[in-house]
């Protein structure tokens, strides 16, 4: 079995949340020798050199990322992005509840590796608990002396600041998340100018994901080597992938990526006894569904890519033979445009509108035109928004449309209809 | 433009040569290539929400949009191939989706963006089968607007208006999604003076003036290009007709260099007056204390023999005041006929200003945005010349330049337009940078001791510009031609007559025999009410023109309907010197009777024997005397200063005296056009004192209560409090130009306040609801 | 009024507090409105007004982000936050009849208060607890691995005040709902914000009579629907376009 423990290593085991516990499992030891022995661009051509890529979606690698910094302009920031709202994914909940060290040294070596001197992360408002346990984490840092004034015996401040949201799943696009930030409403921007030239305060700023930070850590520990081993050619590493739905075992999982997606099912414990497998969604809601046909594929970037799905935030949502795909397309698209920010016209009304056909065929009233209606539109709305949230809508709806006509047709007016006939109604 | 970079782009197999980063949508424009567009604007630079400007670029595998892609050299873009008519026709079929489709009954039926658009890119039919979403109609926004939240696109160009360019921010977007909103702060009122702006702004038919709803089609409106004449700055201006009635005003998008394109909210609204019945429609003569209606021929007769009967006796008990109302030509005739019969008491001036034209430091109104500090004295441009105003915002705002107030008793800016207050002038020179390159410099023509004790310690090394908001729209051109007991037309130096002070002196002593004022109404707008009362009872034959029977009006011996502004032809020159035209509205209909004082003063030279130029002359003359600015003179010039009461009081004054008066403009206070539009009543202010928080304690008052004022015998009644910083103790700032309380009706005295009544909604909780 | 001065007047200093630790004051926005709504269990137009001055924003700009997110409440709420999940992974798992129960137990729907003011009940989406599915916030607490039996338990205990999770503060009675309302209809219930089984925003939730017999009648006439898309769908998925031809 590929279980891995580097990020997840001693949750369930240790209470991590107590500085102590996790300064003795080798916790803030890289963060020491970086500020001690380490220059910032030593820490990121340690990250370049792994191969590390964004955990947040887009699978962006983050030396790279971080290159796009103009070198002249200071202030810059980082934020960490912990507003994991993505239907399916869990893990930066898992990793902010139970290792909040280890995130909070993933900040602070990401915020030294681009020389920032104030890193936020903005936690998604929900996660109360996590929020609480954060700060707490913070507080002991900060009286340890790992944040604040003159780390380390060095000259080099280093704030953070955490920022709860208030229940918006668009702020955890990087824009959006900075007008949030701002305490603007979390409305992403025109881009260009990106981020790394013009972000927080028109600052270059860094917006990284909480997995990929706390990689930091196990990277520096290790060598980039040690992370740039596993994996594939262009997908290193190690990814937590959070596996739910029909899995007899749903939970966090820590696996090489690469890893086939047969034995991913297997290590959530399988499907459960006498189902079989319908689909998988391998990335998130925004990912297309891919099928039995696709079991042997390996967990990357660029195999789930080159069948037209994506690994985005690494949420793996499982569906067997009861799933009732209408109603899982309906959940979906109903998701996206209660989540739309409602600027751009295709994604707000778009989302809108196919949240209401596909409503009707929830009630047995499709028309056969609205299965049309449904690829087509959800394709014309991909593509020309401001973000990407108004092209998530299509991926699942038409892999399923295509898969399963038949549960659409089923809903056809004309066909209940002509069944209700037949049964004498 | 020399040290831009230019690039070339094919833009359907046009190629157009561009400046680096211009927008591909402007791009378009110049080869006459429509690109759609609902949320760009000019003005305001992409949003990139409505992504209708979809084009499709060689090189890029998806459509890109028009409004925030910069031209590229070397770029090659399609906006009519398959590809692109495939994105627009999508986004298109989206729009209307929810849209109600109530074309019949919407306002921008024919000029609509959703309409055109789906016209000419959309697809003819839609799939949508299911009911439309109900949302509600004729949300009522304020006094000037009403918002159709159905047909509402959410482009925001009326909320990025309102934060941009205003800086208000009372415009905003409210929820999320599908259910965005465009809305108020708790729904209160919308209301600055600029909110009709968001009525052309809005690309479909959601945001609607109050004035025009339901009013005529586009097709059906005749349309004359004009100039706004309601105050100095001289926008430029669409005025569209309909049933011999004024059904509109529009802006001009491409007047940069005054208007900005953009129109205030009482040149844009205050135009329903025209029609109103309240227009003086014949002659009057008032005989044994009764009116009486008479002929134009009689009407003449009485006032041209007045005139020469007084000029028989000496020449110096005639005289005229006004002209800043008036055009160029109008003001050039009118005082070369009373020049020419030795009449020199001759002003413009019937209020509180003393001074119009800058002199040699004037400056075009564009060129405010290139100031790096701005420094305000007196009045600010906000209520006198408000479209400039929105320029000082501008340069404020987004050009970073720094915005001093001097001794302002005035309202704060909105919190975006940082403006510092500061109480001396030796304090706002402190303020500014050391190198400082470019100054301007606004006063509003009142006080000349407080502008020239800034000019001396202004930094002689830094460029000047400066500026003079007006109290009456051709100010500067009746000053340039001539409406000066002092300089002749072109500022030539003649020997002096009486100024306005001086002829309301006289004519209290009884030394004035004939008077005539053209579009001017001292008895409400000069600081002392009282002497212009007397004055202008005892003078012996006073003759009025104006368009409705104004406080001065009443007081004359003979009343003459004047036509108004989108009634004549002619030129009127701005703030800034701009010579603009004004053009007779087409098909408007104007009292039967009324004449422009052009026509009048041709007519009284007729009669009085004066020789007039030559009618295809007079352009050149007048246009050869306003270029010619002979003078050097600055602001605060000696020359201007005429006697009359202190217009403010020394704040330091005694206490116990009572508090000193200070007047402030509002764009809709008034007894003229405002007060006679009855589709502005809503806008129109009421009497309100703005005090310091000193006093309040002392009077015992809050914001919210209601006061009354009182001198001697004189009392006013019923005043909003304002308790308002920067207001010095022993200081009411009233609304000047109210008909229902007259700011100066109690001249120079000192007021007490009395009779206090409390604001009922304040009120503690328990009282029945 | 007055009690919202006095409030103020403690929370004044943590304010200044929360603004210090931005470069940028605006950037306090989002945790003032959390700290006001933790003292007042929703965001007054009082502490609104408060915010806006505090922050030199017109109240308009304050009201406008506040609208944005969903976890702000512009009008009082109940006691008790109910926030089932409605996400994928949780229906999947039988999310939809947890939430009928909740509507059954409470008498209530989707964006509503409890006339007795006691609780509030929203069906959200996603929570990140995918694992645990079905799965609820009380209060922003989670709660795991949902049952009929445990919600017996859970409404049992609140109603009797002895549930672990402490209750809102609750500073005015909640109206009906807390969602702003935008017109009379959504006032009265006719429309629904888009829970279980109902679509969004204003939407009559799915066809009303006369949409039905339109329905009936556009059924009769499809081809002719059919047709005008029939050619766009064959280059844009072809796949599809062939299962519907059959
Ligand atoms: C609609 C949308 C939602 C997103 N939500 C999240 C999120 O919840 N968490 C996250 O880390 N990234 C999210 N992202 C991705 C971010 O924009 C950004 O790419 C990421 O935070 C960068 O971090 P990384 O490079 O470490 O992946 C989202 C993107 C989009 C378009
Ligand atoms: S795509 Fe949707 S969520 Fe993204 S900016 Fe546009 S409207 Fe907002
Ligand atoms: S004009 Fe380009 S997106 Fe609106």
């Amino acid at each position: 079995m590929p279980v891995t423990k580097v990020l997840t290593q001693g949750i369930g085991e240790a209470d991590l949340r107590d500085m102590k516990v996790y300064r003795k499992r080798g916790g803030y030891q890289q963060l020491e020798r970086a500020f001690k022995q380490m220059k910032p661009a030593d820490v990121q051509s340690a990250c370049e050199r792994s191969g590390l890529r964004g955990r947040g979606g887009a699978g962006f690698p983050t030396g790279k990322k971080w290159s796009f910094l103009p070198p002249e302009i200071r202030p810059r920031y980082l934020v960490c992005n912990c507003d994991e709202a993505e239907p399916g994914t869990f893990k930066d909940r898992m990793l902010l509840e139970e290792t909040p060290h280890l995130v909070l040294e993933g900040i602070l070596l990401g915020a030294y590796a681009i020389e920032s001197h104030h890193a936020f992360i903005y936690i998604r408002g929900e996660f109360k608990r996590g929020y609480e346990v954060f700060m707490e984490a913070l507080a002991q840092a900060r009286k340890a002396g790992f944040v604040g004034k003159g780390l380390f015996g060095t000259k080099y401040d280093l704030d953070v600041t955490v920022h709860r949201g208030a229940g918006a799943y668009i702020c955890g696009e990087e824009t959006a998340l900075l007008n949030s930030l701002e305490g603007k409403r979390g409305e992403p921007r025109l881009k260009p100018p990106f981020p790394a030239v013009q972000g927080l305060y028109s600052k270059p700023t860094v917006v990284n994901n909480v997995e990929t930070l706390a990689y930091l850590v196990p990277i520096l520990e290790h060598g980039p080597q040690w992370f740039a081993s596993v994996g594939t050619e262009r997908s290193k590493g190690y990814k937590v992938v959070s596996i739910s739905g029909h899995v007899k075992n749903p939970g966090n999982y820590e696996v090489p990526l690469g890893t086939p997606m047969r034995e991913l099912l297997e290590i959530a414990g399988g499907l459960r006894d006498g189902r079989t497998l319908r689909a998988i969604q391998p990335g998130g809601g925004s990912s297309a569904c891919i099928f039995e046909e696709h079991l042997d594929l390996p967990y990357d970037y660029e195999s789930l890519a080159k069948v037209g799905s994506m690994l985005g935030s690494g949420a793996v949502v499982v569906m067997d033979d009861t799933t009732d795909f209408v109603r899982a397309a309906f959940n979906l698209v109903r998701f996206f445009a209660h989540e739309s920010c409602g600027q751009c016209t295709p994604c707000r009304e778009g989302g809108h509108w196919l949240e209401r056909v596909l409503h009707r065929f929830l009630e047995n009233r499709g028309l056969r035109s609205d299965m049309e209606m449904l690829a087509r539109v959800s394709h014309e709305i991909t593509g020309i928004n401001l973000c990407p949230l108004g092209d998530s809508i299509e991926p699942f709806l038409a892999s399923v449309l295509k898969r399963f006509p038949e549960q659409f047709e089923s809903r056809i007016a004309r066909e209940t209809f002509h069944a209700a006939q037949r049964d004498g109604h | 433009m020399a040290d831009q970079q230019l690039v070339t782009v094919t833009i359907d197999g046009a190629q157009v040569r561009v400046p680096k980063g211009t927008w591909l949508v402007e791009a378009a424009k110049q080869i006459k290539r429509e690109i759609p567009v609902y949320c760009y604007h000019r003005k305001m630079g992409p949003a990139g929400l409505c992504r209708i400007c979809l084009v499709e670029i060689e090189g890029m595998p998806k459509l890109q949009i028009a409004c925030n892609t910069a031209a590229a050299d070397g770029m090659v873009v399609h906006t009519q191939s398959e590809k692109a008519a495939e994105g627009r026709r999508a986004v298109l079929e989206l729009y209307l989706v929810n849209h109600p489709l109530d074309c019949p009954i919407c306002d921008k039926g024919g000029e609509c963006d959703l309409q055109d658009f789906a016209m000419a890119y959309g697809q003819g039919f839609s799939q949508s089968i299911d009911p439309k979403d109900a949302k509600p109609k004729a949300v009522d926004l304020g006094p000037t607007i009403v918002l159709d939240e159905e047909r509402c696109v959410v482009c925001q160009r009326c909320v990025r208006f309102d934060d941009m360019i205003v800086g208000e921010r009372e415009l905003v977007l409210k929820d999320r999604g599908v259910r965005n909103i465009i809305a108020t702060a708790n729904g209160e009122p919308y209301r600055h003076n600029f909110t009709g702006n968001v009525t052309e702004l809005c690309p479909v038919g959601a945001l609607t003036s109050k004035t025009y709803r339901f009013k005529s089609r586009p097709w059906d409106l005749r349309r004359t290009g004009t100039t706004c004449t309601q105050c100095p700055v001289g926008c430029q201006m669409h005025v569209d007709v309909r049933v011999g009635a004024v059904q509109r005003t529009m802006s001009v998008e491409s007047d940069d260099a005054i208007s900005d394109g953009w129109l205030c909210d009482r040149g844009r609204y205050n135009v329903g007056f025209y029609g109103s019945r309240d227009r003086i429609t014949q002659p009057l003569y008032k005989h044994g204390g009764a009116w009486m209606q008479v002929s134009w021929d009689d009407a003449l007769d009485l006032w041209s023999a007045a005139i020469q009967e007084a000029i028989a006796v000496v020449p110096a008990s005639a005289g005229a005041i006004g002209g800043g109302r008036l055009t160029n030509e109008e003001v050039f005739l009118l005082q070369h006929v009373f020049r020419a019969k030795g009449i020199k008491n001759l002003d413009w001036r019937a209020g509180r200003q003393r001074q119009a034209s800058p002199g040699k430091k004037s400056a075009a109104l564009a060129d405010i945005e290139k100031a790096q500090a701005i420094l305000i004295v007196g009045e600010s441009p906000a209520e006198r010349a408000p479209i400039f105003d929105l320029r000082v915002r501008k340069a404020a705002f987004q050009k970073g330049a720094k915005l001093i107030r001097i001794a302002s008793t005035e309202r704060p800016y909105p919190a975006p337009i940082r403006a510092e207050d500061v109480t001396t002038a030796g304090q706002a020179v402190r303020a500014l940078a050391k190198d400082i390159e470019r100054i301007a410099v606004i006063w509003d023509g009142i006080e000349p001791k407080a502008i020239r004790e800034l000019l001396e310690k202004l930094p002689q090394h830094a460029q000047l510009s400066t500026y003079i908001t007006a109290e009456q729209p051709n100010a500067r051109g009746a000053e340039a031609l001539g409406m000066l007991p002092f300089f002749g037309p072109g500022y030539t130096r003649v020997s002096a007559g009486f100024d306005t002070a001086a002829m309301f002196a006289a004519a209290r002593d009884g030394r004035l025999a004939s008077l005539s004022i053209f579009g001017a109404n001292p008895a409400l707008h000069y600081p002392d009410a009282p002497l212009v009362r007397e004055a202008l009872e005892r003078t012996a034959f006073l003759a009025v023109s104006d368009l409705f029977m104004t406080e001065t009006a009443q007081l004359a011996n003979l009343v003459l309907p004047a036509k108004a502004a989108f009634e004549k032809t002619g030129t009127t020159t701005n703030m800034a010197g701009d010579v603009l035209p004004v053009n007779a509205a087409q098909s408007l209909e104007s009292p039967s009777d009324a004449l422009s004082d052009l026509e009048m003063v041709i007519a009284l030279a007729e009669r009085l024997g004066v020789d007039l130029p030559l009618a295809e002359e007079l352009d050149a003359v007048v246009l050869r005397h306003l270029a010619q600015a002979s003078e050097e003179f600055t602001l605060g010039d000696d020359r201007f200063v005429f006697c009359h009461p202190e217009v403010s009081k020394d704040p330091e004054r005694r206490r116990g005296d009572g508090s000193a008066i200070r007047v402030e403009t509002r764009i809709f206070a008034g007894g003229g056009t405002s007060a006679h539009d009855a589709r502005i009543a809503e806008l129109r202010c009421l009497p309100e004192a703005a005090i310091s928080k000193e006093d309040a304690i002392e009077f015992g008052v809050e914001t919210g209560d209601y006061i009354d004022l009182s001198s001697g015998e004189r009392t006013m009644h019923d005043l909003l409090v304002e308790v308002r910083p920067g207001v010095p103790q022993g200081t009411i700032v009233l609304i000047g130009g109210l008909p229902d309380g007259p700011a100066n009706l109690f001249g120079a005295g000192a007021v007490e306040v009395s009779n206090i009544r409390k604001d009922l909604s304040r009120e503690p909780a328990g009282a029945p609801a | 009024m007055i009690a919202f001065d006095a409030l103020l007047k403690k929370l004044k200093p943590k304010c200044d507090e929360i603004i210090a630790q931005y470069e940028q004051p605006r950037s306090a926005l989002l945790p003032l409105v959390h700290l006001f709504q933790q003292h007042e269990g929703y965001a007054s137009s009082e502490a609104q007004h408060a915010i806006a001055e505090m922050l030199a924003l017109s109240p308009a700009v304050v009201e406008s982000t506040v609208s944005f997110y969903t976890l702000f409440y512009r009008r009082p709420i109940g006691k008790y936050m109910l926030q089932v999940c409605r996400g994928l992974a949780c229906t999947l798992n039988g999310a939809e009849d947890i939430m009928a129960y909740f509507r059954e137990q409470l008498g209530i729907g989707h964006l509503q208060t409890t006339p007795d003011g006691l609780f509030s009940y929203e069906e959200v989406e996603c929570l990140a607890a995918c694992d645990r599915a079905t799965c609820m916030q009380v209060n922003l607490n989670f709660v795991y691995d949902l049952t009929p039996q445990m919600i017996d338990d859970m409404l049992a205990a609140m109603r009797a005040g002895k549930y672990s999770v402490a209750p809102l503060a609750q500073t005015a009675t909640p109206p009906r709902t807390w969602m702003p309302v935008q017109d009379g209809e959504v006032a009265r219930g006719d429309k629904s914000d888009g829970a279980q089984d109902q679509p969004a925003p204003n939407n009559p939730g799915g066809l009303d009579r006369d949409g039905v017999i339109m329905l009936d009648r556009i059924i009769a006439d499809e081809a002719r629907f059919k047709g005008r898309t029939r050619e766009r769908l064959a280059n844009v998925e072809p796949a599809l376009a062939d299962a519907i031809e059959k």
